[in-house]
């Protein structure tokens, strides 16, 4: 899938841009401040309906103005027009696709597939376990339409059964404890299912990370995504192991009126040369493997729904250098077409470029073609 | 004022009503100003009937007129099966059907702890209380494939399954009628996850 141009209007400190796309590489050059992100993040409202970085469609309005639009022309099998414009004073989003309204946000998810390397990747090598779940759940999420799905009802499942701990906790009764294990077979069938996808799905996404890494990488460090579900790696193992965890913790979880049993407590702990990155890994193999699982995400959505993603890398090359930069911007090639911003053309050198690509230069909120 | 009184309220009192917004409340109640006095008064008298006449069944807890409802009354119905639903107007969406000549159960709800549902806030207690009086061979769940129904259907199963009688799902998945390719990838999706044999 390629995105052909866009248009912005009062988006943020666009006032009005219309930008044409290489099929290639797009490198986006601006100062911080000047609106380089801005198209990024433009691009990813047209894939997702979203802002970026959680920000609300209200702060992307510029400062002095009542709405913003944004349009986009993509260009698949046929081509596809989106336009997404928000207005102040109705605060109402409205999202078009080929002039037809969409009312549903789910029914534009999927259709522009993107995968975003950004500063936040940090997280997902540096945070906490659940920074790492986030992730993997949205890859496989993006791919599997059922697992979003089982997801959703887990989660509401252990809402109502964390609720219900409580209240026994609170004031111990024979009507409410008479209800645990309905709640808890119900945790137990969603929850089995969860830990089978992720399964399945991390045995797949080694291969690709492994690839991956290679490829920004020239030494020969082994990454490894290890996961298992409380010592178990078998599919058919799973609801008896989720069974016996919930019959051993019954009490506990009475005791402390919570949840203390399930895949949402899963680790997926990332391995370098058979160490816990976490723990041992130094800041440029943090950095290489955050690049390296977002690579891997690429080319697993690729394979998986037969389609290229957009590919959106923020602001990354600044803190690289520049053999590193080198070597991940030949790599950029083997994606296709890919929008990346950086800050000064202190890298720009070293990268490889082709004359297809396109440098696209912004100062304050105006985008010039160098 | 901008908006005479009676009209304010009448827009207040119609956008209370489940799927009726305050521009639809306006039109309704714009509709029943211009409307002829008649037409006004049969539409009240028929929500007043409907609240003073129909009462709940004493065995099923369906909508009827009387202290037993049509389908309990019934003699052609198979009183060895009964089909637990959420709400009465379940009981209307399978009647519909024409596959069912069994009895019902209404529930009044479903389990929830967040919103405070337990068991005895709904009629599980009277559900045994007819397995226990009548002669019943055949539970039939019919609750809706949610989190709170799952949970709801899981409570009662482990229940009735001790009692000897044997307890079905209404199954869950592709539409009838409907290709395959133009079902949504989660009903597929689950429709394979919950295969049965053949
Ligand atoms: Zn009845």
């Amino acid at each position: 899938m390629i995105l052909k141009s866009i248009y912005l209007k009062n988006f943020r400190l666009h006032k009005s841009s219309v930008l044409e796309f290489s099929d290639e590489l797009n490198y986006i050059v601006g100062g911080n401040g000047q609106g380089k992100t801005t198209i990024l993040e433009s691009i990813y409202y047209l894939c997702t309906t979203k802002s970026l970085n959680g920000s609300s469609d209200y702060e992307s309005v510029n400062f002095n103005e009542e709405f913003f639009e944004i349009k986009g022309k993509f260009f698949d099998l046929t081509e596809n027009n989106v336009v997404i414009n928000f207005i102040n004073e109705s605060k109402r989003k409205n999202i078009y696709i080929d002039e037809k309204q969409i009312y549903k946000s789910s029914e534009v998810i999927g259709k522009f597939p993107v995968v975003t390397l950004t500063q936040s990747d940090h997280a997902v090598t540096f945070g906490s376990p659940g920074d790492r779940r986030k992730f993997i759940d949205s890859v496989i999420s993006q791919t599997s339409e059922t697992y979003l799905k089982i997801l959703i009802e887990y989660n509401k499942t252990l809402k109502q059964r964390s609720s219900l701990l409580s209240q026994i906790k609170e004031r111990y009764s024979p009507v409410l404890v008479d209800q645990l294990d309905a709640w808890s077979e119900a945790l137990l069938k969603n929850g089995s299912e969860i830990v089978k996808h992720r399964l399945k799905f991390i045995d797949e996404f080694n291969v690709y990370v492994s690839e991956a890494y290679k490829n920004v990488m020239e030494e020969s460090e082994i990454p490894f995504i290890d996961y298992d579900f409380y010592g178990s790696k078998k599919v058919d193992e799973i609801k008896d192991r989720f069974n016996e965890e919930l019959t051993t913790n019954r009490n506990d979880e009475i005791r402390r009126g919570t949840n203390l049993v399930g895949p949402h407590r899963d680790e997926f702990q990332f391995i370098l040369n058979g160490k816990e990155l976490r723990k041992y890994g130094s800041q440029g193999q943090h950095k290489t493997f955050q690049i390296a699982l977002r690579f891997a995400q690429f080319f697993y959505m690729k394979d998986k729904i037969q389609k290229s993603p957009i590919f959106l890398m923020d602001d990354v090359f600044g803190e690289l250098d520049s053999y590193r930069a080198k070597k991940i911007s030949h790599y950029l090639k083997e994606i296709g077409q890919a929008f990346i911003t950086m800050t000064d053309f202190t890298n720009y050198k070293f990268l490889a470029r082709n004359e297809k690509d396109k440098l696209i230069e912004v100062s304050e909120g105006k985008a010039v073609y160098a | 004022m901008l908006i005479a009184e009676p009209l304010q309220i009448a827009i207040e009192e119609l956008s209370k009503l489940p799927g009726i917004g305050r521009k639809t409340a306006q039109r309704l109640a714009l509709h029943v100003l211009k409307s002829d006095i008649n037409n006004v008064n049969n539409l009240l008298n028929s929500l007043k009937d409907l609240k003073e006449k129909i009462k709940f069944c004493k065995d099923c807890f369906n909508i009827s007129t009387d202290d037993l409802c049509d389908i309990c009354k019934s003699v052609k119905r198979d009183r060895t099966v009964i089909c637990v639903v959420e709400e009465a107007s379940d009981v209307i969406a399978i009647e519909k059907t024409n596959e069912y000549n069994g009895l019902y159960h209404v529930l009044g709800g479903v389990l929830s702890p967040l919103s405070g549902t337990d068991p005895e806030s709904l009629k599980i207690k009277e559900l045994f209380d007819r397995l226990e009086k009548e002669k019943i061979n055949e539970i039939i769940l019919a609750l809706n494939p949610d989190t709170e129904g799952e949970a709801t259907s899981l409570f009662l199963a482990k229940r009735i399954k001790p009692l000897g009688i044997n307890v079905t799902r209404i199954a869950r998945g592709l539409p009838i009628g409907g290709d395959l390719e133009f079902a949504d990838e989660a009903t597929i999706g689950r429709a394979v996850i919950n295969r049965s044999s053949i």
